[in-house]
């Protein structure tokens, strides 16, 4: 009765909340360089490094459109390897004078305690580095035989401040499956609060990588994994936003599966175009900063966002939890958008039906 | 107006009261901490003149920065209740000797000017 009311109302929340778009969240994809070569990049995103970094004041030309920030508007650097740009203090001071608050995301190879230092001294407030595995296993991801060893000391650094809201973020892959138990270990013992696990979409490069992909029975053991573990409170260990999960939705994360993007969640990737989360196909570019007004742009278009209908095609078409997920989240909608890429709820629902055979 | 208090209500029923509280995948958490901007200016009690080269830090922080040619200084930390502010001649004879001085930091603010003088050795 009362997970029914509790979904009606999210359900209510989710379309006013759409109505609303407050922009609360905004990536900037800084740079697309990258000091590593790992195997799963160009499935998230484009790592052209052929385009050269935005100059902060284009960036910040974009940000002074925004009329009614909200309170907690955030700006998110990332990239390619945002650390490789020596200027990220200077636009976060930047931010930080208009009153915004701002954050990294990082594979953490530049992350020494001179960076930590220069980018608290900025208003650096949140902070993600990704760390895949133990030894083996993350530096085969990385492709770098040091990443390992380098990882773990910034996020000893990262760990020491109290003033950063830090979290862990690991791509859940064949090689690691089997680790995440002694990974969590790992995290607790260098005091990490918070742990974020994703799966990796089978887009570019990843597409002929069986070993970055994981099995249905293994996707609904992560989704045991996450739960458990969320009851033992050891650490605040969570699902990504990825996807919805059908029935273990409030097991694995805070709330409900709403993919924000559009909604809540925008970009200024590096060319300037103006989109929601760079791992979105780049197809669905809803302007660009060099010749459209930024905030005009987002009160005024991301229809595909705003409306998910289009979804309703493919595998979603008849299924009877659209309502709840409409089409999962933006970013597994790449190529002819004619079915969704990843369907998580299924992989949940097939290993069950696998494990009663 | 009435459409702001009903998405509250409706936000606390669906258990989202941290409406907000929202990464995207390959996102950061959001940043509900507090911090303070200290800024300041170091000069010479008897001169009168900015000192470049001081190192303002943070007691029982790493946190620190040096000042510039204007002897002046700038940067966030954490809010405490007890924050304390070391400001120490860090590059011997170079720009002159001083003695090292803390300061207890009273008033709370988001923003906080310093002027600081430092006495000659
Ligand atoms: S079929 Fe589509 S709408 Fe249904 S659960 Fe899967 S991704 Fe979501
Ligand atoms: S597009 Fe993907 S990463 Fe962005 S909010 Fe939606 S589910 Fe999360």
């Amino acid at each position: 009765m009362i997970a029914t009311l509790k979904k009606h109302a999210f359900k209510a929340y989710k379309k006013s909340a759409i109505r609303k778009h407050e922009l609360n969240y905004l990536f900037w994809e800084c740079t697309t360089k990258c000091n590593l070569n790992c195997l799963h990049c160009g499935s998230d995103c484009a790592k052209d490094s052929a385009f050269e970094d935005m100059p902060i004041e284009d960036f910040l030309k974009a940000v002074d459109t925004i009329q009614n920030i909200p309170k907690n508007f955030t700006v998110v650097f990332t990239g390619g390897e945002p650390l490789i740009r020596n200027d990220i203090e200077i636009c976060g001071r930047e931010l930080r004078k208009r009153g915004f608050k701002w954050s990294l995301v990082t594979n953490g190879h530049l992350y020494n305690k001179q960076r930590h230092i220069s980018l608290l001294n900025a208003g650096i407030g949140a902070l993600t580095i990704s760390f895949d595995g133990l030894q083996e296993s993350h530096n085969w991801l990385r492709n770098n035989t040091h990443s390992f060893t380098t990882v773990l000391k910034a996020i000893e650094l990262a760990t020491s401040s109290n003033r950063i809201n830090f979290d862990v973020v690991t791509c859940v892959n064949q090689k690691n499956f089997a680790e995440l138990e002694q990974i969590k270990q790992l995290l607790i013992s260098k005091n990490v609060k918070a742990w974020r696990l994703f799966t990796i979409i089978p887009i570019g490069r990843a597409v002929n990588n069986p070993d970055l992909h994981i099995t249905d029975a293994q996707f609904l053991a992560l989704m045991e994994f996450i739960k458990i573990n969320r009851k033992t409170k050891e650490i605040d260990i969570k699902f990504s936003c990825e996807g919805y999960v059908g029935r273990y939705e409030l097991d694995v994360r805070d709330s409900n599966f709403f993919c924000r993007a559009g909604i809540n969640i925008g970009s200024v990737l590096i060319d300037g175009s103006i989109s929601a989360c760079p791992n979105i196909d780049r197809a669905f570019s809803q302007g660009n900063i060099y010749t459209h007004n930024f905030y005009e742009i987002w009160h005024n278009k991301f229809q595909a966002f705003r409306n998910r209908e289009w979804t309703k095609i493919g595998q979603c078409k008849s299924c009877k939890d659209y309502d709840d997920c409409q089409g999962n989240g933006f970013h597994n909608w790449h190529g002819e958008h004619t079915n969704v890429l990843v369907c998580h709820n299924e992989k949940i629902e097939n290993a069950i039906k696998h494990q009663k055979r | 107006m009435k459409k702001n208090v009903c998405r509250k209500i409706i936000g606390g029923l669906s258990l989202t009261s941290a409406m907000f509280v929202f990464q995207a995948c390959y996102g950061t958490p959001q940043d509900f901490g507090l911090d303070l901007l200290v800024e300041g200016q170091v000069k010479a009690k008897a001169s009168g003149l900015p000192i470049q080269g001081i190192k303002v830090s943070v007691a029982g922080n790493v946190q620190y920065e040096i000042t510039d040619e204007n002897g002046k200084f700038s940067f966030y930390t954490e809010m405490l209740e007890d924050l304390t502010l070391k400001f120490q001649d860090v590059d011997s004879t170079q720009n002159g000797l001083f003695h090292d001085k803390d300061t207890l930091l009273t008033e709370r603010s988001d923003k906080i000017y310093l002027d600081i003088t430092l006495d000659e050795k």
